[in-house]
């Protein structure tokens, strides 16, 4: 990947002009140093590197970090002794100041970040240098909600794959940033949309789709990495959605469910299959072993008004998992059947060894919900062991939406939103950002709109009440809460631990902080100017380690914009 | 009122007769001018500029005005005669236009609080984005004209346009004194 000129090139330039010869050799040498580690040089980002992601501490090859999407980084040249010495290496101004949501990947000294709008860029990780910028030409059609954000890319052998909001995936070539390929996942006009990075793995791209918010069909597929052919598709929403009739929540608390009405509905108008959205946000944690991927989905369309949907319109709110060649059905645990308040399944799962309700360790897949509660879930089959404790107030739970407004907490982005994890496996903890915002909930019936915003109501936020966030350290063992830390402002992004013992997260109010992982307690900050709403990622080159972390702000939570990727070491 | 709906129904035909025959993207924009502004500004406050609109919103109001799922005594007979392709190409030639500065004022201190107070409840600027700008086929709302912008968001709290769901519902909860000052402030930016 850092070839980006190799040698060839160069040799054939200094070949073809001799007078210049000098001047290229000279310049090779100055690029071979400069592409060199002691790692050498990779071109390729093969599957044995991405399998090896999690104890990899100089590239940051996943958009959570590994394939069991743990957030942990196993480099501990920066740690709790040291890191209030951190401070910006350097700092990349992007083109686009506008919603930051990407995870920085690292490849051998080379960084791909994403901004609004499908933006691409690759920078020299040691210097933030520009090496090449990609921008999508989107079509005139793009419907999405909650601002034109880009999760990040996925790398695979020589390429960076990119999702669209325009509901395309497309393949660049690593090293120049020219597309190979570029295929159409969904109709943009019907809902479809993408923001998510894709995943990488055995030669296949996996996206999932947002589009809850539209009546779409969600879905998972999967994409010959080399052509761009789709190999599978997996309907998140079965021809079949009615399920079982469920009344309590995950938690074993009444939804107040009218299933009478529910009933009758169904025999009136069928199974509401074809536009009960079922979005999947965030990639998927994928399990080596069994070949399966894990992965949450989102909220049943329309969000707010259940009269259009009777069932418990599966699989939406749920943990589903599918096997990796073929796409089929594994196994699901459903949050909230039937869920009237949009308080989804969005935040990537992690696979871990956790207790079991035996208390023997076993493969567990962890999920934060915008409920606020951290699920544990046996690998096997995707049923619950525990959750834990509230990370932030529950009130008036499961009360109903109404046509002048319900009063509920959580509000509807949480919780925790679709920010991911981070985990620490020594400490057996999970760490998630929280958002506190109390919200009013309305119930409006409309009919499917055809691709257009489709709510069945509102949520609306108090304006005459306190919103706040926190970050909140879960013992995924016991579910009990191990630290919890308030912040000023709701979070929205993500987190990264540390095997130097860290936490680093950030906030609206353009803080970027590091936390102790065993205590909470607050070690380093250091203001950004603008929203620290993306997940950090962290990578080491000559030796080095660096924290980095985008500071664009966030559309969804109306922070304070900005264009900037920020790279910190502690020398 | 009786004479007033001959007029408008006669202009119908005529736009649509127009629009029909017209062969270029030019002829077929040089009908939208009679209403839209010939320069961008639209010859009546309650009518909106579409002169650097995003293209992806003008198409599909096109398309709604078309299917009957907005409706307007004028628009209405026009988009009737309208095919996918016009419609395309319409929405692209006047979103490739430079925005039209109305030149509106901004919005008193106390007009302006009330109207952040709404748009942060109502979380307008998660879809219109930072500066109200839009992107694609969320409309460029900042500088649009206040009086178009007042009968719209009043349209959506009545009913009368039906082609967005979610607009209705968000604004049939605010009072009118709040869509006046959003309108007011909007406008002025």
């Amino acid at each position: 990947m850092t070839s980006y000129k190799t040698g060839k090139w160069l040799v054939g330039a200094a070949a073809l002009i001799a007078s210049i010869a000098v001047i290229s050799t000279s310049a090779s040498a100055a690029e071979e140093i400069k592409n060199a580690t002691k790692f050498g040089n990779m071109n390729t980002v093969t599957q044995d590197l991405l399998n090896r992601a999690g104890g990899d501490g100089n590239n940051f090859l996943h958009t959570n970090g590994d394939y069991t999407q743990s957030r942990y980084f196993p480099n501990k040249q920066i740690n709790v002794g040291n890191v209030s010495k951190l401070r910006p290496a350097w700092v990349f101004q992007t083109e686009v100041k506008d919603t930051m949501e990407t995870s920085p990947i690292v490849v051998n000294g080379v960084m791909y970040v994403t901004t609004a709008f499908d933006h691409v860029y690759a920078l020299d990780a040691r210097t933030g240098e520009e090496l090449w910028h990609y921008k999508q030409k989107l079509g005139p059609i793009t419907t999405y909600c909650c601002g034109p954000n880009n999760r990040g890319v996925a790398v695979y052998e020589d390429m960076v794959y990119l999702a669209t909001l325009d509901a395309k995936l497309v393949a660049l070539d690593a090293k120049t940033g020219k597309q190979v390929w570029e295929t159409q996942v969904a109709d943009p006009e019907l809902g479809y949309s993408e923001t998510m990075a894709p995943t990488a793995v055995k030669g296949k791209i996996l996206v999932g789709t947002n589009g809850g918010e539209y009546g779409i069909r969600g879905f998972v597929k999967a994409f010959d990495a080399k052509t761009g052919k789709n190999l599978w598709t997996f309907n998140t929403v079965p021809e079949s959605s009615v399920g079982v009739w469920a009344t309590n929540d995950a938690t074993g608390r009444d939804m107040h469910r009218d299933i009478a009405a529910e009933k009758a509905a169904l025999a009136k108008i069928g199974d509401p299959y074809k536009t009960l959205g079922g979005g999947v946000w965030q990639n998927p944690a994928v399990d080596l072993e069994t070949n399966r991927i894990y992965f949450v989905v989102g909220n049943p369309s329309p969000d707010l008004d259940g009269s259009l949907r009777p069932g418990d319109n599966l699989y939406t709110d749920s943990l589903v998992s599918v096997d990796l060649e073929t796409g089929k059905y594994v196994c699901h645990f459903q949050y909230i059947a039937h869920d009237v308040w949009d308080l989804d399944a969005v935040s990537p799962p992690a696979i871990v060894n956790a207790a079991g309700k035996d208390g023997k360790p076993m493969k567990a897949v962890i999920h934060g919900g915008k409920t606020g509660h951290i699920y544990v879930h046996d690998a096997k089959d995707c049923s619950l062991i525990r959750f834990s404790e509230a990370m932030v107030p529950q009130e008036n739970m499961w009360v109903l939406p109404t046509k002048d407004g319900a009063r509920m907490l959580p509000g509807a982005n949480g919780g925790v939103e679709w920010s991911p994890l981070a985990t620490n496996p020594a400490l057996g903890l999970a760490y998630a950002i929280n958002l506190h915002q109390p919200m009013t909930y309305h119930v409006e019936s409309s009919a499917y709109p055809a691709g257009k915003l489709w709510l069945g109501g509102a949520f609306k936020i108090i304006p005459t009440e306190e919103q706040w966030g926190n970050v909140t350290a879960v013992d995924y063992n016991t579910g009990k809460i191990k630290w919890q830390v308030k912040t000023q402002q709701p979070m929205i992004g993500g987190i990264l631990a540390t095997a130097g013992g860290l936490v680093f997260t950030g906030e609206s109010n353009g803080q970027f902080e590091a936390f102790d992982a065993e205590t909470g307690a607050a070690l380093w900050k250091f203001q950004a100017g603008a929203g620290v709403n993306a997940p950090p990622s962290s990578y080491t080159v000559d030796g080095k380690q660096y924290v980095v972390v985008a500071a664009g702000g966030n559309a969804q939570v109306d922070s304070k914009r900005g264009n900037s990727i920020i790279a910190f070491t502690a020398d | 009122m009786r004479i007033s709906s001959v007029v408008l129904t006669a202009a119908m035909v005529a736009f649509s007769i127009q629009m029909a025959t017209a062969q270029s993207i030019e002829e077929k924009a040089a009908i939208c001018a009679g209403c839209h502004g010939e320069n961008g500004k639209p010859v009546s406050p309650e009518i909106p500029v579409i002169w650097g609109q995003k293209e992806g919103y003008l198409y599909l109001q096109l398309r709604d005005l078309k299917r009957g799922d907005r409706k307007n005594e004028i628009m209405s007979g026009i988009a009737a005669g309208l095919e996918k392709s016009d419609m395309q190409e319409l929405a692209k030639y006047f979103s490739e236009k430079p925005w039209t500065n109305l030149q509106q004022k901004s919005a008193d201190a106390a007009t302006a609080s009330q109207a952040q107070t709404v748009a942060s409840s109502a979380q307008c600027e998660g879809c219109h984005l930072s500066g109200y700008l839009g992107d694609s086929t969320i409309p460029r709302i900042a500088g649009q004209s206040e009086a178009y912008m007042l009968k719209t968001m009043n349209e959506f709290r009545s009913g009368a346009r039906a082609n967005n769901a979610w607009m209705v519902t968000l604004l049939k909860s605010y009072s009118d004194s709040d869509i006046a000052a959003l309108s007011k402030y909007i406008a002025g930016l």
